[in-house]
């Protein structure tokens, strides 16, 4: 056990870090700010069922928002009109949003990139009415409400005990969905890492190579779908917990976008990706309304422009820019800089180890 | 002389893996060359580095002026028709529209175009048959002659042909190779051709190359190889 | 009867903005296997400086075909600057990229026009004129006028001239078509420049019935993709006929089918898309397109 701790690459180390880190964060933050951070993990988790679905199996979805919000209607329809405990509702929430995510990925399967891109926009766009339309199961056009979060009496010890201030209810929405981004983050690991990722990988990389492989392609896209509908299910879920209230303007196109932003930020097909995608997400339109006038390096037009027009032009700017440039995201820039760097500091160790050209052949 | 066409010292690949390792050729004024060698030797490769397909080092030079860093829209402005192996026919268009481009670059004057469109027909009879149709209707055959057919609308100073022989039934081969021979003639167009087949090919050319893995092993006139049985044995199969 | 003709022509009305649209993705689609998505937001753009033009003085029928210039070389700066680097990107690239465009789009005409829906002029009067016993619109048909023109000279365009062989030629067979000297990169440019305009066309015409403001094509846009992927997303004439059928289809369920009505109405052209995509996913008009191994 000592041994493979030693010698684990310094990947797992930062894994650690990040742990700790996000364990750490809301004690030092404001409790206003722990709920803001709860949000982009939120968005996080969410971006890494998508990226499951894009990134690993390579299907493109432009709708997860919608997705977003079955799971955040299931939910506060199971609290409000059922009466149950909203934390009871959120897996139940997850797990029915995953079956239609899964029935979904049924037809999906006849659509190629292009086409399921379409499908799921338009699903995207028609979501908001198709919500109001069932008025009253979902209240239609108001929405629902949901009762306010109460801090449970165990929380609250555990907390004062340990950082000697009372847990406030935003805290405890920070931790709870801190707790459900974990155990996503591994599952999605785990999955990559074994046989299903790797027949999704195989698959995104060229179906016809993997069929011939014998890989059950139906199988697993639709276990992608369903899997990727259920992380964004949780996070509609969580996302009615942290905002108390829920209506089909929660659920705009805009969000869905949002949510494939922040999977390209990050960097597709990567297990971090997700985490700087929703942060990326989150904080990049409050950060640019707020931080920018501060600077008065930057001329007031160009202020203007990004405070009235908001967060669209600068997603539109930074998406292009990234899919010219770094294609890969965040996570890509980082990898291969790193890769860069170590084939620095072994470049002279090549070059003596014999990587000769290759020898002209004589006739 | 300066030969129309010249290449010096031409190395190119695709990524890491070099395909060409300095191959040097001529092809005359008006004559036809033909650049033989097996599978994989490199023919394809010269004749894509000619056209703009591939970067490439060394130089290649036509009428005296370096193609270097040229597109290969460009380079078919100056004079040159690439028939690339399996034809290149845009099969979304007719037969008409094919000839058409051909000729759209063209400043003669519609009357030249117009009776370049007669001789066309008159050599390839079916084209005229299936003018309407899509080009995807036409067999293996006469998707070769629409091929040359449209380089010929080109008129073109060199035509790059290769494998025009490939996947045919020899007396289709037979007629198109008259026909590639009647155009040299005719119209003064030098001819580099590119072939599998041999012996059909020196019986045509003047001068031969023969490229094995990416370099000139054997090069003459094709007479001379002709007659020469080792060499026949060894590089041409035959 | 009488109103049920009515709701027919409407919906051919509609079926002729969608069709415009419907045909410069498609447009598109033939030049390089992507759809737009910011095909709607750059019509909307257009719009928006048909607009401005108007606002200061300028009449309509000058600063229509104004604008489709403006639009045009839009679309050719688009494609030279923010499509050209990608080019060879896999399909997912390309598609984030026109979102980001669209988003930018999006939120560039926001700053610039802000949000509050304006009122667009019409050249055709709503004024109705008996039709076989149906009162329909002047401007009605002047929407089906104008799009049948603009449609009837693509095809001419397309078809008829040296140029749209050219263009369509490098929108099928790049690499052929080089060997051809088709200068492939200029044409793509170009594609992107007429459909471009074809889109600007949509935009005008839906203007005076929608209300000009920033988020006005993003429901036109779907009802152009169910255009187009019903009619075969790589056929212009399935675009123009798709779009008409929607227009109608989309109209007249709304007229006539209760629990429809005015806003469920986008959730019957996201039906027909899924439809088509499962039953016959290349459209009325499209070919089977055979994948390469």
């Amino acid at each position: 056990m000592l041994q493979r701790i030693r010698t684990a690459p310094p990947r797992y180390w930062l894994v650690v870090v990040a742990i700790l880190f996000f364990a750490g964060w809301p004690t030092v933050i404001s409790s206003f700010q722990a709920g803001q951070w709860a949000l982009a993990l939120i968005l996080a988790i969410a971006i890494m069922g998508l990226n499951i679905l894009v990134g690993y199996s390579g299907q493109l979805s432009l709708g997860h928002g919608a997705f977003m919000a079955f799971g955040a209607y299931a939910s506060a329809i199971l609290a409000h009109r059922y009466k149950m405990d909203y934390l009871a509702t959120i897996p139940i929430a997850g797990l029915l949003t995953g079956m239609v995510g899964f029935l979904f990925g049924v037809p999906a399967l006849r659509l190629s990139a292009l086409y399921l891109a379409l499908a799921t926009f338009a699903l995207a766009v028609v979501m908001p009415s198709l919500i109001k339309r069932p008025f009253g199961l979902t209240g239609g056009v108001q929405g629902i409400s949901l009762p306010p979060v109460v801090v449970p009496q165990f929380a609250k010890d555990g907390f004062t005990m340990l950082t000697g201030s009372a847990m406030t209810s935003d805290q405890w929405v920070y931790y709870v969905t801190f707790a459900y981004a974990l155990v996503l983050f591994w599952l999605a690991w785990n999955l990559v890492r074994h046989r299903a990722g790797r027949a999704m990988r195989a698959i995104r990389d060229g179906e016809v190579a993997a069929a011939a492989s014998g890989i059950n392609i139906a199988g697993y896209k639709t276990l992608a779908f369903g899997i990727s509908a259920l992380y964004a299910g949780i996070a509609g879920s969580l996302l009615g917990l942290a905002t108390g209230y829920i209506s089909p303007d929660t659920f705009p196109v805009s969000l869905s976008i949002q949510l494939l932003v922040g999977a390209v930020v990050g960097g597709l097909a990567s297990i971090p990706g997700p985490l700087l995608g929703g942060i990326f997400a989150y904080f990049l339109p409050i950060e640019s309304n707020q931080w920018v006038p501060t600077q008065t390096w930057i001329p007031s037009q160009i202020v203007a422009t990004v405070v009235k027009a908001g967060p669209a032009v600068t997603y539109g700017v930074v998406l292009i820019l990234l899919m010219i440039f770094a294609p890969n995201g965040i996570v890509g820039l980082a990898n291969a800089g790193y890769t860069r760097l170590r084939r620095r500091l072994r470049g002279a160790a090549d070059r003596e180890s014999g990587h000769m050209p290759p020898d002209p052949q004589t006739v | 002389m300066t030969a129309l066409l010249e290449l010096e010292d031409v190395r190119c690949g695709y990524g890491p893996t070099s395909v060409l390792h300095g191959v040097s050729l001529a092809v005359p004024e008006g004559g036809i060359v033909s650049l033989l060698g097996a599978n994989g030797a490199g023919k394809t490769t010269t004749l894509r580095a000619i056209s703009g397909g591939v970067r490439w080092l060394g130089d290649i030079r036509f009428a005296g002026r370096s193609l270097r860093r040229m597109h290969t829209e460009d380079i078919v402005g100056v004079g040159i028709a690439h028939v690339p192996e399996g034809r290149g026919i845009l099969t979304e268009l007719t037969v008409d529209e094919n000839l058409k481009l051909g000729a759209h670059r063209r400043k003669d004057g519609a009357a030249a175009v117009r009776k370049d469109y007669d001789r066309v027909f008159e050599y390839f009879p079916v084209l005229r048959e299936r003018r309407k149709l899509s080009a995807s209707t036409l067999s293996g055959g006469e998707q070769q002659m629409l091929a040359i057919a449209r380089a010929m609308l080109m008129k073109p100073r060199l035509m790059l042909l290769d494998e025009p022989s490939l996947g045919l039934a020899p007396l289709v081969v037979r007629s198109i190779f008259e026909i590639i021979r009647i155009i040299n003639q005719a119209d003064h167009v030098a001819v580099l051709l590119v072939e599998q087949n041999a012996r059909l090919a020196l019986e045509m050319s003047t001068d031969a190359y023969v490229l094995e893995v990416g370099r000139v092993a054997v090069k003459g006139a094709s007479a001379d190889l002709k007659g020469n049985e080792s060499v026949r044995r060894s590089y041409l199969g035959y | 009867m009488q109103a049920f003709l009515q709701q027919v022509v409407s919906g051919i009305a509609s079926g002729g903005i969608f069709a415009s649209l419907a045909l410069a993705l498609v447009l598109i689609y033939n030049a390089m296997g992507l759809v737009n998505f910011a095909q709607g937001e750059m019509a909307m753009l257009a719009t928006f400086i048909a607009f401005t033009l108007i606002d200061h003085g300028i009449s309509y029928w000058i600063a229509f075909p104004v604008t489709l210039v403006v639009a045009f070389a839009g679309g050719i700066l688009v494609q030279r600057i923010v499509i050209r680097p990608v080019e060879r990107a896999p399909i997912l690239t390309l598609v984030i990229v026109t979102l980001g465009l669209a988003t930018l789009v999006n939120g560039v005409a926001g700053f610039i026009f802000g949000y509050v829906p304006r009122s667009f002029p019409s050249p055709f009067s709503v004024q109705t004129v008996n039709l076989l016993g149906a009162f329909v619109s002047y401007r009605d048909l002047g929407v089906i006028g104008v799009s049948a023109v603009v449609l009837l000279l693509i095809y001419l365009l397309l078809q008829r001239t040296t140029i749209g062989l050219t263009m369509r030629a490098a929108a099928h067979h790049p690499e052929a078509s080089r060997l051809l000297g088709v200068h492939v990169s200029w044409m793509l440019a170009l594609g992107w420049g007429l459909a471009s305009a074809v889109g600007a066309v949509s935009g005008i015409m839906v203007a005076p019935i929608l209300l000009l403001e920033p988020n006005m094509m993003q429901t036109i846009i779907i009802y152009a993709f169910a255009a187009a992927v019903l009619g075969g997303i790589e056929s212009p004439l399935g675009a123009v006929i798709g779009g008409l059928i929607v227009g109608v289809t989309v109209n007249l369920a709304g007229a006539y089918l209760p629990f429809v009505g005015g806003d469920l109405q986008l959730a019957v052209a996201l039906a027909i898309i899924i439809a088509v995509l499962v039953i016959k996913p290349n459209g009325l008009f499209g070919r089977p397109s055979v994948r390469r191994v």
